[in-house]
């Protein structure tokens, strides 16, 4: 295949080859637009940053919730927190284990209620900053 | 790379992106420009992993003509010749209104067939530039110039009325 340049063309796209004359207007409106782009990607990556925050406070709330309900069902004596009165194997095990799963369900509660505890404060938060940014736009 | 080597880098290569993308866009310098921003945010964002090997400009030619690529796929039109005979020039084209017919006639050629002709004529690209640049095989690349350069030719005698 014949690949050599066409001279007629390559002449045409030379005296085509446009001059600029909007150079820094070209360049501001980039910086303008990078200006942009920096503030979400901080704005992103700081959102990111309060998300592990919460999800690891989250996590030591629950380690320590967890220890307590622990060192609380083996400081109470082995009795059963209630009975039922129907006989059935799987009623019966609850029973049995009974202090276990309301010490467990009460440290999974304090961990739901302490994300939503701390998602609520970041959104009231993040409410109070848009509601500064706007006011500083007026 | 930081922000201020990014900018030093686009400062020197700006033109020859912008004239890239004129062309690929026939003419329309508003689209041309858009369509360089949008490449240069994009580049930007991406230079975290860019290697300065000296290759900057092939790298955002590559990213300008994925854009560009995108931008034909977003508008699903079919442009005829006859639409592009009766574009109005506007002001910022104005400029290369006198080349007026080698935009009409780029007009015609495929995207891609376009893409290679320009990196080929106006840049000065070779081959095996151009198919990095395109991501495509060397034989494409060939492909693409032997067809683009004969409808261009056949297109530039029609509207010379030849």
């Amino acid at each position: 295949m014949d690949m050599t340049k066409d001279k007629a063309l390559e002449d045409l796209f030379l005296a085509q080859k446009p001059q600029f004359k909007d150079n820094a207007d070209f360049m501001a409106s980039l910086t303008k637009r990078l200006d942009t782009v920096e503030f979400i990607k901080q704005h992103q990556e700081a959102t990111i940053r309060r998300y592990k925050m919460m999800m690891v406070a989250a996590f030591v709330v629950g380690i320590i919730s967890g220890a307590f309900a622990i060192a609380f069902v083996l400081s109470t004596p082995a009795e059963p927190l209630f009975t039922f009165s129907i006989q059935s194997a799987f009623l019966l095990w609850i029973a049995e284990n009974s202090r276990l799963i309301v010490s467990t369900a009460i440290a999974l509660l304090m961990t739901v209620g302490t994300i939503s505890i701390i998602g609520n404060v970041q959104d009231i938060l993040r409410m109070r900053r848009q509601l500064k940014m706007d006011m500083k736009h007026c | 790379m930081t922000r201020e080597i990014f900018i030093a880098h686009v400062e020197r290569e700006q033109e020859a992106l912008r004239s890239f993308l004129l062309a690929l866009c026939c003419g329309n310098k508003g689209d041309a420009d858009d369509l360089a921003q949008d490449a240069l945010v994009k580049a930007y964002l991406a230079s975290a992993g860019y290697q300065d090997k000296g290759r900057f400009r092939s790298w955002l030619f590559k990213i300008a003509h994925n854009t560009f690529l995108n931008h034909k796929a977003s508008l699903r039109s079919t442009e005829s010749i006859d639409e592009a005979r009766t574009l109005v020039s506007n002001a910022a084209s104005d400029s290369g209104f006198e080349h007026q017919d080698l935009y009409l006639a780029l007009r015609t050629l495929p995207p891609k067939e376009r893409s290679a002709i320009t990196l080929f004529y106006l840049n000065g690209y070779n081959i095996k530039e151009i198919a990095t640049i395109t991501d495509a095989s060397e034989d494409a690349v060939k492909k693409q110039l032997s067809r683009g350069r004969d409808k261009l030719q056949e297109q530039l005698k029609m509207n010379n009325g030849q």
